[in-house]
């Protein structure tokens, strides 16, 4: 089992006031290091409407590198426009995933968009920084990973990542929307899609991550990190069906050594919510792994999914 | 120059069986042609608990002379779309056609939204009983939004010719502005894919291959090909994006243009050789959804009228020049 060192909450976004687009949440953390800082982008929702309705917007924090706990710097702006009217990113962008490739940045987001049916659908866009990662344009009005016969909705979280060449686009799908007790939600599985060149995408259309009890189980945040000759994935679930009432969303771990057939190992995650009046005793959610000189940190979202930001975990030695 | 026989409005939803279970429309008919009799497939319409429209697949049989129906379907040709998915909310229209010994059909898929009105995919759907019923090829589509063509991915026409798979259809460009008194509008055009297997298509990403003649919010719709004579011929309907459904200057006509290689067109609607009817008559005002076929070596074209094909469809046969 993985020993993680829980060192708190590191960004409360209730506590950065008077920015139109961050009323409340800062969700999906994941990171991009910098000389001197750590850049952490996360998404948040703007204030509600009349009709009690939000929208999601993606940002970030720089951390000192030195310090993690010393905020740096927080953008001034969302770095990704809301998409046109009728497209797919009309209603939110979020979650974001970035990476660096030679001096520019790609970003895969999930866009939303709002239905009558049921509330919403997503579909995953593309879109590039000139500016060292602080603004992105997006390559298109459309998603580059959309619905498709075994995918019909709910393209969501997307965590790209390249090795040896060749671009991973882990993301989740939705396989059904179940009605309970009244209330629309979704059953999303951890799915892949490959690319050479980042914009034409081949999909595996398996799930990875097999249930660990209930097929209903929801997945999320698959997040890939490559150590000591295994690809480690942390994620993590929660049943659809009770959601609501247990409000408990764990995080779990499989491991790989070709990147498409995963094996899970919950026990061996080594990290769960906290028994205290902390920020994350209900849940934890959305892990992120990234490395720092030397050290392996996990970033996390607590209660309600990250209403309250998000927090940090150390690792004790290394992931093997 | 193509030059078209009138044969009259010879389906009529309120003379057939459909009024037992649906409201109106036969709405864009598509043809599979068997040995002994042509099966004609169409949009038609119920209302759901909410008093919104939701579109059904039913088809006609009738004879190769095209003079007699033989029956009409009174089952579920396709079931209704999952919660959630692309076509829960209605399918229209549907392309048939034969692969091996099977029907593979194209469903275009309808689901609602909130800031518009709509959005939509194109499907697949297979038939083994020779096109009494068809289950889907997934719950998802075979075509959807990508980078250029950011929405309503819709009407799918799929023919094999030199053993690949084309698909004509159509992606939207934008959605009008929305004021108060105004609803967004749709503005749409021709684009084309093909594939190896007509299950996974290569888009000529957003490419308008049909170039506009009415200014750059004409809305093309429902392409239609057939080959003849070395070229192939490809109809389809065009209208104005906004005051089109009850002003006939603006309302869906028929729109033509060749080609020698299936991707370059040349639109050429002068030579499109059939035009509105006369005051009074079932295509007087509107002319819309073309389908063209060919029966014993006599070429067809299926067409809506007035009211989008409220009414029911019509028939033409071309003469040959």
């Amino acid at each position: 089992m993985f020993k993680w060192e829980k060192l708190g909450r590191i960004f409360n976004p209730l506590d950065y006031q008077g920015k139109y687009w961050m009323s409340e949440f800062a969700q999906a953390p994941s990171t991009l290091l910098f000389d001197d800082f750590v850049r952490v982008y996360f998404s948040c929702r703007s204030q509600r409407d009349k009709d009690g309705q939000f929208v999601s917007y993606s940002a970030f924090v720089d951390l000192d590198r030195k310090n993690l706990f010393n905020i740096i710097n927080v953008s001034n702006e969302p770095i990704l426009k809301l998409g046109k009217k009728g497209c797919f990113d009309e209603f939110g962008t979020y979650p974001i995933s970035v990476i660096k490739e030679n001096n520019e940045y790609i970003a895969f987001y999930a866009g939303w968009t709002r239905c009558v049916s049921v509330p919403f659908n997503t579909a995953i866009g593309m879109a590039r920084s000139c500016d060292n990662g602080v603004t992105f344009q997006k390559l298109g009005d459309g998603p580059v990973l959309s619905y498709s016969p075994d995918e019909p909705f709910l393209i969501s979280g997307p965590k790209i990542r390249k090795f040896e060449d060749i671009y991973y686009l882990f993301y989740i799908s939705g396989k059904e929307w179940l009605s309970i007790n009244g209330k629309s939600e979704m059953v999303l599985k951890i799915r892949l899609a490959t690319s050479q060149d980042g914009l034409n995408w081949n999909k595996i259309n398996s799930n990875l991550i097999t249930e660990s009890f209930d097929l209903n189980e929801s997945q999320a945040s698959p997040d890939v990190f490559y150590s000591n000759g295994i690809y480690h994935m942390f994620f993590d679930y929660w049943i659809p069906t009770n959601f609501r009432k247990t409000k408990l969303r764990k995080i779990g771990y499989a491991y790989s050594f070709d990147l498409v057939n995963w094996t899970r190992d919950d026990n061996k995650a080594g990290i769960d919510i906290s028994n205290d009046n902390a920020f994350d005793n209900e849940m934890i959610a959305y892990p992120h792994i990234f490395e720092l000189d030397g050290k392996t940190y996990m970033l996390y979202l607590g209660n309600e999914v990250g209403k309250y930001g998000f927090g940090i975990a150390v690792l004790e030695g290394e992931l093997k | 120059m193509m030059n078209w026989e009138k044969l009259g409005q010879i389906f009529e939803f309120n003379k057939s069986s459909l009024v037992s279970t649906f409201v109106s429309h036969t709405q864009s008919p598509q043809a599979i042609i068997y040995e002994d009799f042509v099966r004609i497939y169409f949009s038609t319409r119920k209302t759901d608990a909410n008093f919104f429209y939701i579109s059904h697949i039913q088809y006609v049989d009738m004879d190769l002379e095209m003079k007699t129906i033989l029956q009409t379907s009174q089952h579920e040709v396709i079931s209704m779309g999952n919660l959630g998915c692309f076509d829960e909310h209605g399918i229209f229209p549907l392309s048939p056609v034969r692969v091996n010994d099977k029907i593979y059909a194209y469903t275009s898929g309808w689901s609602r939204r909130n800031a518009v009105s709509v959005e939509t995919g194109i499907g697949l759907v297979i038939s083994d009983n020779e096109g009494y019923t068809f289950k889907r090829f997934g719950n998802g589509p075979v075509l959807t939004s990508s980078l250029k063509e950011p929405f309503l991915i819709v009407d799918g026409f799929v023919r094999q010719y030199n053993n690949r798979f084309y698909m004509y259809y159509i992606f939207g460009k934008k959605w009008t502005e929305e004021t108060e008194t105004k609803v967004p509008e749709r503005v749409y055009k021709i684009g084309m894919a093909s594939s190896d297997d007509g299950v996974n298509w290569k888009k000529y990403e957003g490419r308008q291959i049909i170039e506009d003649l009415i200014g750059d919010e004409e809305c093309q719709a429902l392409p239609t090909i057939i080959y003849r004579n070395g070229v192939y011929h490809m109809y389809f309907c065009y209208r104005f994006a906004t005051d089109f459904r009850t002003n006939p200057n603006r309302g869906y006509r028929l729109g033509y243009a060749y080609s020698a290689n299936l991707i370059e067109w040349v639109r050429d609607d002068k030579s499109k050789g059939i035009e509105f009817g006369k005051t009074g008559e079932w295509d007087s005002d509107m002319m819309c959804y073309p389908h063209l076929m060919e029966i014993n070596n006599k070429v067809y074209m299926l067409y809506n009228g007035n009211n989008f094909g409220k009414d029911g469809f019509g028939l033409a046969v071309l003469k040959e020049t």
